[in-house]
C-alpha cells in the first residue's frame, strides 16, 4: 500500500487493467494501480523505469493508456468511465507527460554511455562478447572498471552556460503592423520582452508591481506602447502615465551618466563637438550657449533623439556587463556604467595609473620570467664519446711489424699499373656466386619464412582475440594479490574459476582446430605459460592460507 | 627505369691502411693491395658503364689522412691527362680510362708518401665519410635546376674499428641518414659493429665477404645495383645487429642497466651518486616488516 507520506498527485476512478476494474493512482514517484475494493496495488512502476508512455488513437472506442518499461515490458490501462473517459485519460498523459522527463535522465545515463562505449570501440564490443556474452564474467565485473565516471554523478560541462548578450535594436524588431482599421499590431517575443526588462529595470519594477494585480499583461504592454515613454518625443508626459517615472528616472540616470564621465584619462569627451566650421573645415571654438531659447525647434528635438540614442546604448551595455539580474543589488555595484547607481569616486587615482602604465609599456617586451633551472654540472663528460670497448682483444703490433709493413705496402705500390683483365678467376667467381645464391653459405635466414606468412589471418585474427580476452581476465586475476580484504578472496576464487572456464571453452578448441589443419607452429604455447602461472599462483596463495588458518 | 635526368652518384671509400695491408700481404700474397684496387677499379667503371649520368668519386682512407683519388684536382686542368690517355689504344670508353688512370695516379703518390708514426694506427674512417658526405652534399648543389641525385657510399674495410671515433662515426651515420644517403659495407678482415649500425640505420647492406679473392664478384653482385633495383633481387639478408649500449664505468655492454635521470649516463651497478653529474640519489629501501608476535597459548 502507499505509504503516507507519498504525495498523490491524481486519482483516476473506473480504469481497468487486464480486464479488472481498479482505480490508478499518480503519486509524487511513481504510478500504481490497485484493483477495485482491495487496498493494496497490483501494479506499481516508477516514473524512472518508464521509457515511454502511449494512447490509443482518437478515433478509437476504447480509451487506453499504455506504459512502456526499459525492459521491454508494457502494461495498458483502459479508460472505462463512460462519461469522462477522454478527459481522464488526457489528464493522466499530461501529468505523466511533464513527471516523466524529471525521472528519465537518470536511468537512462548508465545504459546510454555503456551503449555509446560499446559502439565506439570495436575492441571493447570483441571482447565484451567474448567474456561476457558466452558467461565467462559477469556484465558487474565487466563494466567495474571502466564506468568511473558516470557513477561518480560528475556534474554535466554543461551548466556554465554562456550568458545571452542584448542586441541592441531589440525596440527597433518590435515593427508595428497595421491591423486594417486604424489600429497597429506589435509583435512581441518572450525575448523581447526580456531585452526590454534587462535593459530597462525600471519598466521590470513597474511590471512586477502592476501585473497581475492591476493590469493584465496585455494591457501593460499596451499601454506601454501608447505611452510616450516609448515614442520618441517625450514632451508631453501626462501624469496619469504610469511610464513619466520611469521617463524621469531615466532623466535623471542620464544625468549622473554624465557627470559620472569616463574614467579613462587619456580620452577627452569634452573636446568633441559637433559644430563644425564647415564639411572637412575643423572644429569651431565658438562657446557652445546654455539658454534654451538659442535652439531652433529643429535642433531640440534632434538632441533630444541622440540623448535618447546615447541613453539607450548606456542601458544596453549596462544590462550586459551586469551578471546575474541582481535589480536589488545596485548597492553592491561600485563602478558601473548604468547611471542609476552610485558613482565611484575613490577608484579614479588607480584607475589613471593603470591605463597610464598601459600606454607606456608593452608586454612582450618585459623581461621573460622564465622559471629558474639548475645548470647541468657534468664531471666526465668525455664518458659520452666513447662507444662500446670492441669484442675481440686489438691485435698487439710492435714498432718492428709497423715498419715492416709499411716498407712493404710502399714497395708494392710503387710500381702499381691496374691490370683489370686478370681481376678474376672464373673458379672463384663460381664460388662466390655460389656462395650468394639462395642456399648459400650468405643467404641462410633467407630460407626461414616468418610466421605470419605460414598462418592464415582468419586464424591470426581468432589469436588476436583470444589473447586480449584472457588479458583481460589475467588482468582482473592478477590485479587481486596482494590479497588483504575478505572481497579480494572471493574475486581471486572466482577468477581463477573464470580462467579455468575459459581456457576449457575457448583455447582448447582453437587449439585442437590450429591441429587439424596440420600447422605444426606452436601459436598458443605463450597463453598456456600465462595461465600455468597464474594457476601456480594461486595454488601457492592457497596453501599459505591453509598454513595461515592452521 | 630511372628517369632521363636522375643522377647516381657512387662514393666508394677505400681503407688503405699500409699496417693492415703490408701484413695481409706477407699473409696472403695472392689478395694484395693493387688486387683490391683492381677490384674496386672494376666495380666503378661499371658503375659508369651503367647509365651515362652515373657519377664516381673515390676515397682513400689512410691512417694519417683521407684522400680523394677520383675526381682529383689535377683532373680540372685538363692538360696533363692528355698524353696518358693517347697511349691507350684499346678503344675503352675515355672516362673510364681517365678514371682508371688517375686512381692508379694517386694512390701510387699517397702510398709514397706515407709517413706512419706509433700512435696512429688506425684508419682515419669516420674522416673519409665526412669527406664523402661533405662531397655529396657540394655535387647535390652544383645540380642544374630539375635534375634529382640519389647518391649512396660504399665502405671497403679492411682493418679494425678504432674506439676513439666512435663519436664521429656516429655523427656521421645520421647525418647520412638525414640525408637519405645509403651506407653500405664490404668487411674483408674481422665484423665491425659500428659499420653495422651504419647499414642498418641508413638502410644500406651489409657483408663480410668469405673469400677475399672474389672481391670484384662480390662488388659486382651485392653492391653494384642501387636501392630501388635492389627490392627486385635476392641479396643477402640483413645481419642482426647488437644495439646494445655499454656502460659508462667498464664499457661492457649490457641489456639492463641503471640510468641517471639528470644526465643519462648508464651504468651497470647502482651506486648513491652519478659519477659524472655528482647528482645524489635516494631510494627507497622495502619497509622491513616486523613479525608479529604471536600469543601462544597457555596449556591450561
Amino acid at each position: 500500500m502507499a505509504s503516507l507520506s507519498e504525495e498523490v498527485l491524481l486519482v483516476v476512478k473506473k480504469v481497468r487493467q487486464r480486464k479488472q476494474d481498479g482505480t490508478l493512482y499518480l503519486m509524487a514517484e511513481r504510478i500504481a494501480w490497485g484493483p477495485e475494493g482491495k487496498d493494496r496495488f497490483t501494479v506499481s512502476h516508477l516514473y524512472s523505469d518508464i521509457r515511454c508512455q502511449k494512447i490509443s488513437p482518437d478515433g478509437k472506442a476504447k480509451i487506453q493508456l499504455q506504459l512502456v518499461l526499459h525492459t521491454g515490458d508494457s502494461t495498458t490501462f483502459h479508460f472505462a468511465n463512460e462519461s469522462t473517459a477522454l478527459k481522464d485519460r488526457d489528464a493522466a498523459k499530461e501529468l505523466l507527460q511533464q513527471l516523466l522527463p524529471k525521472f528519465k535522465k537518470k536511468a537512462n545515463k548508465e545504459l546510454e554511455e555503456k551503449n555509446r562505449m560499446l559502439q565506439e570501440d570495436p575492441v571493447l564490443f570483441q571482447l565484451y562478447k567474448d567474456l561476457v556474452v558466452s558467461q565467462v564474467i559477469s556484465a558487474e565485473e565487466f563494466w567495474a572498471n571502466r564506468l568511473g565516471g558516470v557513477n561518480n554523478g560528475e556534474p554535466a560541462p554543461y551548466n556554465n552556460k554562456q550568458e545571452v548578450g542584448i542586441s541592441g535594436a531589440f525596440l527597433a524588431d518590435i515593427r508595428p503592423q497595421t491591423d486594417g482599421c486604424n489600429g497597429l499590431r506589435y509583435n512581441l517575443t518572450a525575448d523581447i520582452i526580456e531585452s526590454i526588462f534587462r535593459t530597462y529595470p525600471a519598466v521590470k519594477q513597474k511590471y512586477s508591481e502592476n501585473v497581475p494585480h492591476n493590469l493584465t499583461e496585455k494591457e501593460f504592454w499596451t499601454r506601454f506602447f501608447q505611452s510616450h515613454y516609448f515614442h520618441r518625443d517625450r514632451i508631453n508626459t501626462g501624469s496619469q502615465d504610469i511610464f513619466s517615472e520611469c521617463a524621469k528616472q531615466d532623466e535623471k540616470g542620464l544625468k549622473s551618466l554624465v557627470t559620472q564621465g569616463v574614467k579613462n584619462p587619456l580620452v577627452d569627451l569634452l573636446s568633441l563637438e559637433d559644430k563644425t566650421l564647415d564639411e572637412g573645415y575643423g572644429i569651431s571654438k565658438a562657446l557652445p550657449s546654455t539658454s534654451n531659447a538659442n535652439k531652433s525647434v529643429k535642433e531640440s528635438s534632434n538632441s533630444a533623439i541622440i540623448k535618447r540614442f546615447n541613453h539607450h546604448s548606456a542601458m544596453v551595455l549596462a544590462a550586459g556587463s551586469r551578471k546575474g539580474d541582481p535589480p536589488t543589488d545596485q548597492a553592491s555595484e561600485t563602478s558601473s556604467t548604468d547611471g542609476n547607481s552610485r558613482d565611484s569616486d575613490f577608484f579614479q587615482p588607480p584607475l589613471k595609473k593603470v591605463k597610464l602604465q598601459e600606454a607606456i609599456e608593452y608586454e612582450d617586451l618585459q623581461r621573460e620570467n622564465t622559471p629558474k633551472t639548475v645548470a647541468l654540472n657534468l664531471k666526465k663528460s668525455d664518458r659520452y664519446a666513447h662507444g662500446p670497448v670492441p669484442l675481440q682483444s686489438q691485435q698487439y703490433t710492435t714498432s718492428q711489424d709497423i715498419i715492416n709493413s709499411v716498407s712493404y705496402i710502399q714497395q708494392e705500390m710503387a710500381n702499381y699499373k691496374p691490370n683489370l683483365t686478370r681481376v678474376l678467376s672464373s673458379t672463384t667467381a663460381t664460388s662466390a656466386i655460389a656462395a650468394l645464391s639462395p642456399g648459400g653459405v650468405l643467404m641462410q635466414p633467407v630460407g626461414q619464412q616468418s610466421i605470419n606468412q605460414m598462418v592464415p589471418t582468419d586464424i591470426q585474427g581468432e589469436l588476436k582475440h583470444l589473447y586480449i580476452a584472457a588479458g583481460e581476465l589475467l588482468r582482473h586475476f592478477w590485479s587481486c594479490f596482494p590479497v588483504n580484504t575478505p572481497f579480494l578472496e572471493e574475486k581471486v576464487t572466482k577468477m581463477k574459476t573464470n580462467l579455468e572456464r575459459f581456457q576449457m571453452t575457448k583455447l582448447r578448441p582453437f587449439q585442437e582446430k590450429v591441429q587439424r589443419q596440420y600447422l605444426s607452429t606452436n601459436l598458443t604455447g605463450h597463453l598456456e605459460d600465462m595461465f600455468q602461472k597464474a594457476y601456480s599462483k594461486f595454488h601457492i596463495w592457497q596453501t599459505r592460507r591453509m598454513m595461515r588458518k592452521t | 627505369m630511372a628517369s632521363e635526368d636522375e643522377l647516381n652518384l657512387l662514393v666508394i671509400v677505400v681503407d688503405v691502411n699500409p699496417i693492415w695491408w703490408g701484413q695481409q700481404g706477407q699473409r696472403e700474397p695472392e689478395f694484395t693491395l693493387c688486387k683490391c684496387l683492381d677490384a674496386v677499379m672494376v666495380m666503378g667503371n661499371s658503375h659508369m658503364a651503367m647509365t651515362r649520368t652515373n657519377r664516381l668519386a673515390v676515397i682513400a682512407s689512410h691512417c694519417q689522412d683521407s684522400h680523394f683519388l677520383y675526381p682529383s684536382k689535377s683532373w680540372e686542368s685538363g692538360d696533363s691527362g692528355g698524353d696518358e690517355i693517347s697511349s691507350s689504344r684499346d678503344g675503352k670508353y675515355e672516362l673510364l680510362a681517365v678514371a682508371n688512370n688517375l686512381i692508379a695516379e694517386e694512390i701510387r703518390s699517397i702510398m709514397t708518401k706515407t709517413e706512419v708514426t706509433g700512435n696512429s694506427t688506425d684508419t682515419l674512417l669516420a674522416g673519409s665519410l665526412a669527406k664523402a658526405l661533405c662531397y655529396i652534399n657540394r655535387v647535390s648543389k652544383e645540380l642544374e635546376v630539375g635534375q634529382e641525385m640519389k647518391s649512396r657510399i660504399l665502405v671497403i674495410k679492411a682493418a679494425d674499428d678504432c674506439a676513439l671515433q666512435y663519436m664521429n662515426f656516429m655523427n656521421v651515420i645520421f647525418a647520412a641518414q638525414k640525408q637519405n644517403i645509403l651506407i653500405d659495407a664490404c668487411v674483408l678482415d674481422s665484423d665491425s659493429g659500428l659499420l653495422q649500425q651504419a647499414c642498418d640505420i641508413t638502410g644500406g647492406l651489409y657483408l663480410k665477404i668469405p673469400q677475399k679473392v672474389a672481391l670484384a664478384q662480390y662488388l659486382l653482385w651485392v653492391f653494384l645495383p642501387d636501392s630501388e633495383q635492389r627490392s627486385q633481387l635476392v641479396l643477402p639478408p640483413p645481419a642482426h645487429v647488437d644495439y646494445r649500449a655499454a656502460c659508462f664505468c667498464h664499457r661492457n655492454l649490457i641489456e639492463i642497466g641503471y640510468v641517471c635521470s639528470v644526465c643519462l649516463s648508464i651504468f651497470c651497478n647502482f651506486s648513491p651518486i652519478c659519477t659524472t653529474c655528482e647528482t645524489a640519489f635516494k631510494i627507497q629501501l622495502p619497509q622491513m616488516v616486523k613479525p608479529k608476535k604471536k600469543k601462544l597459548k597457555q596449556a591450561a
